[in-house]
């Protein structure tokens, strides 16, 4: 896989410090698992943290000793080295990253999907633990020539290319690519090969549609 | 030497301090050694409550978590791969995972190494263990010289964990200068990692 378009640094780094919201995060972890890259940036981010960490001056503890002899008691019950990680790792045989694969309810090749517009197809998936996180998830399909409407976007979009590619004012986005879009950001998606265009699209806030379709999408996508 | 915003310029002195720490971890791991451990908690106990004070915590909560992330450490430390995290980046990361479970409904999903859709490193970065701790080195050099705009949003990041969004509003700057001096600063530590040794 030839990566071309990247998760950017500051999203990278809301992710390490755990305030990137669950359903960004999803679309982050998911490009990871395909991108020795952004890997390197999240160690290198990592490593500063720990560096920081390490020269941060020393806070007086109240109940060291307390503490100490607590981990030595309760400490040798082993806990299973992360079980989670012993669970088949494909389910669904989804043939999707893991991050990504936990939230399918399928394979990527069955997916129900629901019809937007003529060409356009959408399926959401659970957004974060108990529905409650900010923002939303969905896959979306784009048939081939065909365009999601111009719109913008109020926060933050991720969107990663699972299958073919789409252009757009920004460029030319292929499988493994991800587009990390800001609020200002105006951009018009067209699939540009003769197969399906499948993406993994996260926001944090509505998107606003422009022109003829607008009230086809807005109830869609302005939550 | 010591940098207003704390980042010591002196290499030696903390790849030593590395290198003990990484010891003290490996002994641990292997021999389930008391006394190491309690080096490794005099040395990162004080630093994970002052860290998490500074998040918002109470005193009270600080020691809790605190308490939480180096019985983990205690669990865990045949986990700890040297040739991929130093200590204080690997106890970091258990921190950081102890204060998202406590504080937040929202999980942080992450890649998984076993999944047969995972990527693997290209062997050639991939066996570059010593690169790894120069990278460290290199990290260091650079951040002690980050200007102080910048190093202020890097540290209420990793040290605070403050969102973006909190950033912007407790420096009274907009968003988008929040994020653009990040993109500054990890741009000049990565170059910084590209300069071929
Ligand atoms: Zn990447
Ligand atoms: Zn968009």
């Amino acid at each position: 896989m030839n990566i071309r378009h990247h998760v950017g640094d500051d999203t990278l780094m809301a992710y390490v410090n755990g305030t990137l919201p669950e359903a960004l995060s999803v679309v982050v972890a998911t490009h990871l698992a395909i991108c020795p890259d952004c890997r390197r940036s999240v160690a290198m981010m990592e490593d500063m943290a720990g560096l920081l960490l390490m020269e941060s001056e020393p806070a007086e503890l109240l109940a060291a000793e307390k503490s100490l002899a607590e981990i030595f008691e309760g400490g040798e019950e082993q806990a299973p080295a992360s079980d989670d990680k012993a669970v088949s790792a494909d389910r669904y045989h989804t043939g999707v990253p893991r991050p990504l694969a936990d939230r399918m309810p399928t394979s990527l090749d069955n997916i129900p999907w629901r019809s937007l517009l003529p060409g356009i197809s959408h399926y959401p998936l659970a957004r974060g633990s108990a529905g409650k996180g900010k923002g939303t998830l969905r896959l979306l399909k784009i048939a081939p020539g065909k365009t999601i409407p111009v719109h913008s976007h109020t926060g933050q979009e991720l969107t990663l290319i699972l299958r073919g590619s789409y252009i757009d004012d920004l460029g030319r986005f292929q499988e493994g690519d991800i587009a990390d879009l800001d609020s200002d950001i105006q951009h018009q998606p067209v699939a540009d090969t003769a197969a399906d265009c499948i993406c993994l699209i996260a926001t944090d806030a509505p998107l606003k549609f422009s022109g003829f379709f607008s009230r086809l999408l807005q109830p869609v996508f302005g939550i | 030497m010591t940098s207003a915003d704390g980042i010591r310029q002196d290499a030696a002195a903390d790849k030593a301090r590395s290198e003990e720490l990484e010891r003290d971890l490996l002994a641990v791991a292997n021999t389930r050694d008391l006394q190491a451990f309690k080096r490794l908690f005099a040395n990162f106990a004080p630093r994970l409550k002052f860290f998490l004070v500074k998040r918002g915590m109470t005193e009270n909560t600080a020691e809790d978590v605190m308490q939480e992330t180096m019985l983990k450490v205690w669990r865990k430390a045949m986990l700890f791969d040297g040739t991929k995290a130093s200590a204080s980046t690997w106890i970091y990361t258990i921190a950081r995972n102890v204060r998202i479970d406590r504080l937040r409904k929202e999980l942080r999903p992450e890649p998984d190494p076993n999944d047969p859709c995972f990527v693997p490193d290209d062997p050639e970065t991939g066996e570059q263990a010593m690169s790894r701790k120069q990278d460290r080195e290199r990290i260091r050099k650079a951040m002690s010289v980050l200007p102080p705009d910048q190093m202020t949003i890097i540290k209420m990041s990793f040290f605070e964990e403050k969102s973006h969004g909190e950033i912007s509003s407790e420096l009274n700057i907009p968003l988008g200068t929040v994020k653009s001096r990040m993109r500054l600063a990890f741009g000049k530590i990565r170059a910084e990692l590209e300069v071929t040794s």
